[in-house]
């Protein structure tokens, strides 16, 4: 026999040897919760008294039910449902032009201005982040039209690659948002709520990272030399024309949080209505439809992977009580809840040096959502924050996944000039999580003023 | 210009049945889940205040085509994330050698993942596993996921299968559309 608590590190361990030597995350999750689980359930019932043959057997019969169940109950799951439907509203999005336009009318307000241009793609990822819900989509889409851009107007190399980067992670905080579905699934959390609740970080953390553009370009003016200036009608022009974003994102959106939606209903309403610009524009021609539909097939295979392995994974984690053993270490440590705080902040920060962010909130929510609910820390809040370290991640070294996205498109660009631009933004977010700490009302406001409790 | 690489027939032929599957089914579940859901959202909801019967458990039901259908496509297309970070520190031999045994391993569970899920399909009348509403059975559901499972495990197999053979995987890219 085994203790639980040995159990539940071994399994950990293996976990992360499965994932160095490239196994998917969902599958490592799904063979470690899939194999745990039978030991876990057998030495239960070794405990009781049953029989070697016995316990084997039966922890055995409860993992392949666990496997079928699971898999089920996560491919079955209503509320997932808004995953493939923003997926969707976000290619559509992608293919329509909608993304010209919102850079399009950004520059021509704030073109202007010293940094101004890198201001405009922060402005303009942050308007399609609450079309796409992924960040991956809003550094490609925004990298293919502002970088040139910004070659054209000699901005530095590590303030134009940086302002992509970090402004792709937009993505992952301004709901629709991949990465708070998931978060609101495994804990149970109302996604509404944390979609509300995204609302204002995700304003704030934009004009930060404005402000860190201003920061750079005062320092060094070179690094940002203005743009053209436009005239009023040329301004109200490119409005008119980015209309459309601010309609959908306003009907989706302002739907769910007014009550008239659910958040399932606001992703098919948005999925149409984007589809229907898309139509109206004509951009759907066979080729680009092919592209949309095989992209949300393809996007909706990695979450849908993940979230099954975790749903395998999180039981045998609750199994072998390890997570209550960390609550308990942690609460005897003299650092008060905000020490706690810092301590699962900085290991985040330190794992998504190396993990993929849907991954990394996925391996960590079985052990980091018991020490919260322990502490009495609102779910809603933390996961707040947790999405914001999760950005810190994807623009951190070695393998900030955004710096590679932009990389691809800005090839002549050296890694370490891209990284050197990330700084200013990785700070903004830090800063951005000491403001939620201080503050824990810039996430809770909204969802408390429209919905209570 | 740099030629792709050309892919062995078996896996051509997988790679059009996945992406033909995943564009027709799935392009028809994709339009038809956002299409009835926003039908009986705003029109016999709101508009109509007479929702239809069992409305939730279509859009379920197509949900589990949705997943069925995309996790294959997504095992040729590489969109399992795996973490790639050792990687560069390996020698090409232990690269070569741990992809194949953890993709046998993959295949395995894989294996007994699909023949749970196909006979928990048989079982779900049984234990009366339906939709809520419409009272739908899941069996037939249970044996798309079954499948979808196994072909997941046939991909990992002809991965080793190229691993061993050319020493590399050629995965499928639609850049430019279906192949």
């Amino acid at each position: 026999m085994i203790s639980l608590t040995l159990l539940g590190i071994l399994g950990l361990l293996s976990l992360f040897v499965l994932l160095a030597l490239r196994m998917p995350v969902g599958l490592s999750m799904l063979g470690v919760g899939f194999i745990g689980t039978i030991i876990a359930n057998a030495n239960k019932f070794m405990v009781v008294g049953i029989s070697q043959d016995q316990a084997w057997a039966r922890g055995l019969k409860i993992a392949y039910s666990n496997l079928a169940g699971e898999t089920f109950e996560a491919a079955s799951n209503y509320n997932l449902l808004v995953i493939p439907m923003f997926v969707l509203m976000g290619n559509l999005a992608g293919i329509s032009g909608m993304s010209n336009d919102l850079f399009s009318a950004a520059y021509r307000w704030m073109g202007h201005l010293r940094g101004g241009l890198a201001s405009a793609t922060i402005a303009a990822c942050a308007g399609f982040a609450a079309l796409s819900g992924s960040s991956l989509a809003s550094a490609v889409t925004m990298g293919r039209v502002a970088l040139p851009e910004m070659k054209k107007y000699k901005y530095a190399d590590s303030l134009a690659t940086g302002s992509v980067a970090a402004g792709g992670t937009l993505g992952f905080l301004i709901p629709p948002s991949g990465g708070m579905i998931i978060y609101a699934v495994l804990t149970e959390q109302s996604i509404g709520r944390l979609f509300m609740a995204g609302v204002f970080p995700g304003i704030i953390l934009t004009l930060l990272f404005i402000g860190a553009i201003y920061f750079v370009v005062i320092r060094n003016p070179d690094a940002g030399p203005r743009g053209d200036r436009f005239g009023r009608a040329e301004r109200l022009s490119s409005l008119w024309r980015a209309l459309p974003i601010l309609g959908i994102v306003l009907a989706t959106i302002g739907g769910m949080y007014t009550g008239f939606f659910t958040p399932v209903e606001a992703s098919s309403v948005g999925a149409l209505l984007t589809f229907i610009v898309a139509v109206w524009r004509r951009s759907l021609n066979w080729q680009a439809s092919k592209q949309v539909i095989l992209e949300t097939m393809n996007a909706t295979a990695t979450v849908f992977m993940i979230i099954i392995g975790a749903f395998v994974f999180i039981p045998f984690m609750s199994l072998t009580e390890l997570p209550a053993q960390l609550v308990t270490i942690l609460t005897s440590l003299p650092i008060g809840e905000i020490g706690i705080l810092l301590i699962v902040v900085l290991i985040y920060m330190f794992l998504g040096m190396f993990l993929e962010a849907m991954a990394m909130l996925v391996l960590t929510i079985p052990v980091v959502i018991p020490i919260a609910v322990a502490l009495d820390w609102n779910l809603i809040w933390f996961g707040i924050i947790v999405v914001i370290v999760l950005e810190m991640g994807m623009i951190s070294p070695p393998v900030g996944i955004n710096v590679f996205i932009v990389k691809s498109i800005a090839q002549n660009v050296p890694m370490s000039t891209i990284f050197r631009g990330i700084w200013p933004f990785w700070f903004a977010m830090a800063a951005m999580i000491g403001l939620l700490i201080l503050f824990p009302q810039i996430a809770l406001f909204l969802p408390q003023a429209v919905v209570g409790g | 210009m740099s030629r792709a690489p050309t892919k062995p027939v078996l896996i051509a032929t997988l790679d059009r049945l996945l992406t033909w599957g995943a564009l027709i089914c799935g392009g028809a579940t994709l339009i038809f889940m956002t299409g009835f859901s926003v039908w009986n959202v705003l029109i016999m909801r709101k508009a109509l205040n007479a929702p239809i019967t069992g409305a939730e458990d279509l859009l379920i039901l197509s949900l589990v085509v949705i997943v069925a259908l995309s996790i294959p496509l997504g095992a040729r297309t590489g969109a399992h994330i795996e973490i790639e970070v050792l990687e560069a520190r390996m020698s090409v031999a232990f690269a070569k050698w741990s992809m194949i045994a953890v993709k046998l391993m993959g295949a395995a569970l894989l294996c007994v993942m699909s023949w749970r899920l196909w006979h928990a399909g048989g079982t779900a009348s049984k234990f009366g596993e339906t939709t809520q509403q419409l009272l739908i059975s899941y069996e037939p559901f249970y044996y798309l996921l079954a499948s979808s499972i196994a072909i997941y495990a046939a991909v990992l197999v002809l991965d080793i299968w190229q691993l061993l053979r050319f020493g590399k995987v050629v995965t499928l890219s639609f850049e430019n559309g279906a192949p």
